[in-house]
């Protein structure tokens, strides 16, 4: 732990009046202490995944519009029984300007899917992106093993402890600025906290879930056998369409919380590098 | 890095390494595999960075604006139409493309299947309703007197037409609780009893070249009423797997017409799509034949 942070310190470009090296060589280049943060294997299939998931979730919706899973006894007046309709028909009525949608059992299909009486196409689009879901699966493994990035991802036992630091430290946060008062980031030399470490090793254990649970749905007989893992078939159609807003429920935290850290956070998914050399950069006053 | 390439390194160039290196190393646990690393430290002109930066920004720009596009052109037209994109771009190229993913997956579907391979078999108690799944009107039940089971291409060269009693009589009833799965994902779990295909299939032979099964309906209906004949390809790999019956019975009770009176296709290892009610007509082909659903853009073989 202390031999990289001493030549950290060594080459950071801070100039320093008792450092004889500064002294002695005055023309000093600046430069700029970084780390290499994502494989560039590793990079590109986090950034694929945004089309192939919302293609995934958009002719998933159109497959589950023919046949819900969630279902009730068929309204008397209508003969609907999806519980999505229902959401459908009830944002028409309450959100302003819906009023006169065209058809508001369809809303939510309509808006969160290709459309309904699209099961043919749906399901075709679905293929070819779970298709390559798979294989971009693959080349996030390649990259993470090729890295040694996988290590980062791995729970650890010290997670509980310090999961329950960074819960504390974002419940305290918004009360700290309110009342101008510093509270400290919790401070961390491995790559990810506590609590991005579960929500990163989260979303590899939901794809192979849902890549599961997806294979059993579409073969139910042949992979009797790994539906039979889920609870059968009918259990694994639930699976799968929860796993589906376990990505949504991620995507949206992970975006914003992105974008409040900053240039440094996003520009390393792109280019891979982040000056960032101190792990969860100095909040908590040590140095 | 190893002690040993620590200590080669030591004898080469002893000169060169700081005081702090020349202290003994722990030995590596084996634990230490799944120990996160720390990262190392490069140091970089910061104009180099912003270069690197600008070139990659510009790579993943590109990348992004192509994955867009090409996720833009696969979406169906009727929601391109939502999305107020008009210009018509349901090409026959696309077609071909998504096709080529629908017939990946028969592919693997088809690589999957195996003839010794059962399915799951149920109890009576775990029985569920089963719906009448006809896509139009259900037939008028005035047909079932006079049907016929029609085969072509047959070894003998001859058409047969053959009754109910005539199938019965010569034929084992075979009894089987299997689940029927529906493309549109609903599943009903149902007891069956019929004759085997494969007994039908040595009892009257196909010609020798003969790779495909035609099971026809021509008892089908529309909406409105008018003959709307159903037609599903099954390969004969398929057709000979031990749980595909020519169904006779439903729930231990002869065939209703909800369910395809007299005979109908039950085949577990294919969608319910396949499972072709009321069959009036076999044809045994060299060529893969027609499939009413694959015509309305679902996949052709089905295999589940």
């Amino acid at each position: 732990m202390t031999e990289p942070s001493t030549s950290a310190s060594m080459m950071h470009p801070t100039p320093r009046n008792d450092s004889p090296a500064a002294a002695s060589a005055p023309a000093q280049k600046p430069s700029t202490a970084i780390i290499r943060k994502h494989h560039l294997l590793v990079r590109w299939s986090h950034w694929l995944n945004v089309p192939i998931l919302l293609g995934l979730i958009l002719s998933g919706m159109s497959i589950y519009w023919a046949s819900p899973v969630y279902q009730h006894n068929p309204d008397p007046s209508t003969g609907n029984v999806d519980y999505v309709a229902d959401i459908g028909t009830w944002i028409c009525a309450h959100v302003p300007g819906l009023h006169h949608y065209s058809s508001p059992p369809d809303w939510i299909y309509n808006h969160m899917s290709l459309g309904p009486y699209l099961l043919a196409n749906a399901l075709r689009v679905h293929w070819f992106f779970a298709y390559l879901f798979m294989l971009n699966g693959l080349v996030y493994i390649l990259g993470l093993a090729l890295s040694g990035d996988w290590r980062a991802l791995l729970p650890r036992l010290t997670d509980l402890r310090d999961a329950a630091k960074m819960q504390l430290y974002y419940i305290g946060k918004p009360f700290a600025v309110l009342l101008r008062r510093t509270w400290l980031h919790p401070r961390f030399t491995t790559k990810y906290n506590a609590l991005q470490r579960v929500a990163y090793f989260s979303m590899p254990v939901a794809a192979c879930l849902s890549i599961a649970t997806g294979w059993s749905i579409h073969k139910p007989m042949q992979l009797h056998w790994l539906a039979a893992i889920f609870g059968g078939y009918n259990a694994a159609r639930m699976w799968h369409f929860w796993l589906m807003w376990l990505f949504i429920l991620f995507v949206v935290p992970h975006v914003v919380l992105v974008l409040t850290d900053g240039w440094d956070t996003l520009r390393s998914m792109i280019a891979g590098w982040s000056a960032r050399v101190h792990g969860s950069e100095g909040f908590e006053n040590e140095r | 890095m190893s002690a040993d390439e620590n200590d080669s390194q030591a004898k080469q160039k002893p000169e060169e390494l700081p005081s702090a290196d020349k202290r003994p190393r722990p030995l590596p646990k084996a634990g230490r595999f799944f120990e996160e690393q720390t990262p190392k430290i490069f140091e970089a002109a910061p104009r180099a960075l912003r270069r690197l930066t600008r070139r990659d920004l510009l790579i993943f720009g590109a990348g992004s604006l192509g994955a867009l596009a090409g996720f833009g052109y696969l979406l169906p037209q009727d929601t391109l139409d939502r999305l107020g994109v008009h210009a018509n771009l349901d090409t026959p190229r696309k077609e071909r493309f998504l096709n080529h993913a629908l017939s990946f997956d028969d592919d693997v579907a088809e690589a999957l299947y195996s003839p010794n391979r059962t399915v799951a078999t149920y109890s009576k108690s775990q029985i569920t309703p089963l719906r009448n799944n006809y896509e139009g009107l259900t037939p008028d039940p005035s047909y079932i007197p006079g049907w016929r089971l029609q085969l072509e291409g047959l070894a003998s060269g001859l058409t047969l037409s053959l009754d109910l009693h005539t199938l019965l009589a010569r034929f084992q009833l075979h009894e089987q609780i299997t689940r029927l799965v529906c493309v549109e994902g609903w599943s009903a779990i149902a007891w069956w009893s019929g004759l085997k295909f494969a007994d039908l299939l040595q009892a009257y032979p196909p010609v020798s070249q003969a790779r495909w099964a035609s099971v026809n309906s021509s008892l089908n209906l529309d909406e409105d009423g008018n003959p709307d004949p159903y037609y599903a390809s099954l390969d004969l790999a398929t057709a000979r797997h031990p749980q595909t019956l020519l169904a006779t019975h439903f729930n231990g009770q002869s065939l209703t017409v909800d369910h395809g009176a007299p005979l109908r296709l039950l085949v577990p290892v294919k969608l319910g799509l396949k499972n072709v009610k009321a069959v009036t007509k076999i044809t045994y082909t060299a060529d893969q034949p027609n499939d009413y659903w694959a015509e309305r853009g679902y996949s052709h073989y089905d295999g589940i």
